[in-house]
């Protein structure tokens, strides 16, 4: 097995693991159906959301999940944990305590994300109407990406079907909701397309974004909600401008399917993941390629890199420190990277593993695999340089473009667009 | 804090528990432990000055909250800078790591 040169391992420290979510035992172990494609995190932290395999997708609440971590051990069988969960006198409604879930979605469960009426960053204060959902109330909800090419959208305070969107003809393969609260969805389908609902407005569809000459596998909005990446196979990375629908520019620079991407909290940086075994680290305001991760040492030649080597990656993901990448790949390891660095900082040991999200404070990465299981481990973390959260700061409200035009020394400009 | 300075020694003589970094701007005055002064500038102006006060130009506050945290094991808050004075504080950040580099190369 190729690794990278001996004196760099004695670096490589082992991730703490936090604890694991084990799929219920199924009659038929060796049936399809069991995969966890995805795991997902409530934005404001309070619900943890997978999908276990057989058409069905558990919601637990995070904090209590937790606990029973540090209360009963690392494993943590999914099936009795809920009559494990302490029960509270509830002395307030029902809906102010949350609760645990199991959804039967009627399908096998592709793609989940968590929408929320609270913008993540709170900047301003918006006023929203609402249709047909409660009055007065923030609202949670958790929309499934089903392999008939529906979408479910759930009720994650009840559990209730909400909202059922029909349109796409395939597999959704990935769901995204903007981040600053307006419940616009978009979903990513192997019928080559990308279309936005609008679920202020009953599930609305607004648009469709074709471009794609192939499976779209994933799709990402930038913080500022201003950006959509969309990836796919045959290499394609797209950048959408979301007030107008249209595509800004094609990235090009991956040789092989693209299957996952994520932006970085200030939305400076772009992190996609493809079989090519890379990881790319790009500028999204102007094309470049900043950094690059590789998984296969020495890297593949294009030839090699356009098939199979049993080093593709499957998915990344950004730390909400904006410093730290995590990585999966079919090598059976778990890497977290640190922007700056070339090799990775922290491992862990992970077969068949599909996909990765961070929590929603950074401090635990969760990972789903193919029999339907998560596995969590603490992230690395360290203090950021002050010099860093002014990038972050700065770079939160000003493209690649406006900060070359900072009256600032070169070697902060450098620093600021993130080319050091 | 007053109080406290009398019972566990005060920022007086070469080797005070505690310091004083003043800022020049409006005169603010910060009192840390020693062992958590670790910018540059404090060691630049123990040669400098042979007090114990700093004057920095910049405002101290967001360092002297950073320099408290990397030394303790609490759970580190969230800093939040506003963008309109990031700008300045990358600058002030970036003289003082550009001070420590010279400080290491010329001792």
């Amino acid at each position: 097995m190729q690794s990278p040169p001996p004196r760099f391992k004695q670096f490589l420290l082992r991730s703490r693991t936090i604890g694991e979510l084990l799929a219920p035992a199924a009659p038929f172990d060796k049936k399809c159906g069991r995969e966890n494609w995805t795991v997902a995190f409530a934005p404001d932290g309070s619900y943890f959301a997978w999908s276990q395999g057989h058409r069905t997708v558990k919601l637990v609440p995070w904090s209590q999940c937790l606990q029973n971590f540090l209360l009963h051990g690392t494993k943590n069988v999914t099936n009795s944990s809920s009559l494990r969960l302490p029960r509270q006198n509830s002395d307030g409604g029902q809906k102010n305590k949350p609760r645990e879930h199991i959804i039967d979605c009627g399908d096998i469960v592709w793609s989940l994300a968590f929408g929320s009426s609270v913008p993540e960053k709170q900047s301003r204060c918006v006023n929203i109407e609402w249709h047909r959902f409660r009055f007065g109330q923030d609202q949670l909800l958790l929309a499934t990406g089903l392999n008939n090419g529906r979408i479910k959208i759930w009720d994650v305070y009840t559990g209730k079907l909400l909202l059922n969107l029909v349109d796409h003809t395939e597999v959704v393969r990935d769901l995204t909701f903007a981040p600053d609260g307006s419940l616009i969805l978009v979903s990513a389908s192997r019928d080559k397309t990308l279309r936005v609902w609008d679920l202020k407005d009953d599930g609305n569809m607004m648009k469709v974004l074709r471009g794609h000459q192939n499976w779209v596998y994933s799709c990402a909005f930038s913080p500022d909600s201003s950006m959509l990446c969309s990836v796919g196979a045959s290499k394609a990375v797209f950048l959408w401008n979301m007030d107008k629908y249209t595509m800004i520019r094609k990235l090009e620079g991956h040789h092989h399917d693209v299957v996952a991407c994520d932006f970085s909290p200030d939305g400076a940086l772009l992190a996609t993941a493809s079989y090519d075994t890379r990881v790319y680290i790009w500028d999204p305001h102007d094309g470049d390629i900043l950094m690059e991760f590789g998984h296969l040492f020495p890297p593949p030649t294009p030839i090699f890199a356009g098939g199979a080597n049993d080093r593709w990656v499957r998915s990344v993901s950004f730390s909400h420190d904006g410093l730290h990448i995590a990585s999966l790949a079919d090598d059976k390891m778990v890497r977290f990277w640190r922007i700056d660095e070339d090799y990775p900082v922290q491992v862990a040991p992970l077969s068949n593993g599909l996909c990765c999200a961070f929590s929603t404070d950074g401090s635990v990465l969760a990972a789903g695999t193919h029999d339907g299981s998560v596995y969590f481990w603490a992230t690395p973390r360290q203090v950021p340089s002050l010099q860093h959260l002014c990038r972050m700061s700065i770079r939160r409200v000003m493209p690649t473009q406006e900060v070359q035009e900072l009256p600032v020394p070169s070697k902060l400009l450098e620093f600021l667009s993130y080319r050091i | 804090m007053d109080g406290k300075e009398k019972t566990y020694g005060g920022y007086e003589g070469p080797d005070a528990m505690y310091v004083k970094l003043v800022s020049s701007d409006d005169g603010h005055e910060f009192i840390v432990k020693r062992e958590y002064a670790l910018t540059s500038v404090v060691q630049v102006n123990f040669a400098e000055n042979r007090t114990n006060e700093v004057s920095i130009r910049e405002v101290p506050s967001h360092v002297l909250s950073k320099v408290r945290y990397t030394n303790s094991s609490t759970k580190i808050p969230k800093l939040p800078i506003a963008p309109e004075t990031a700008l300045e504080l990358l600058v002030a950040a970036n003289f003082l790591d550009c001070q420590i580099k010279y400080i290491l190369i010329h001792c």
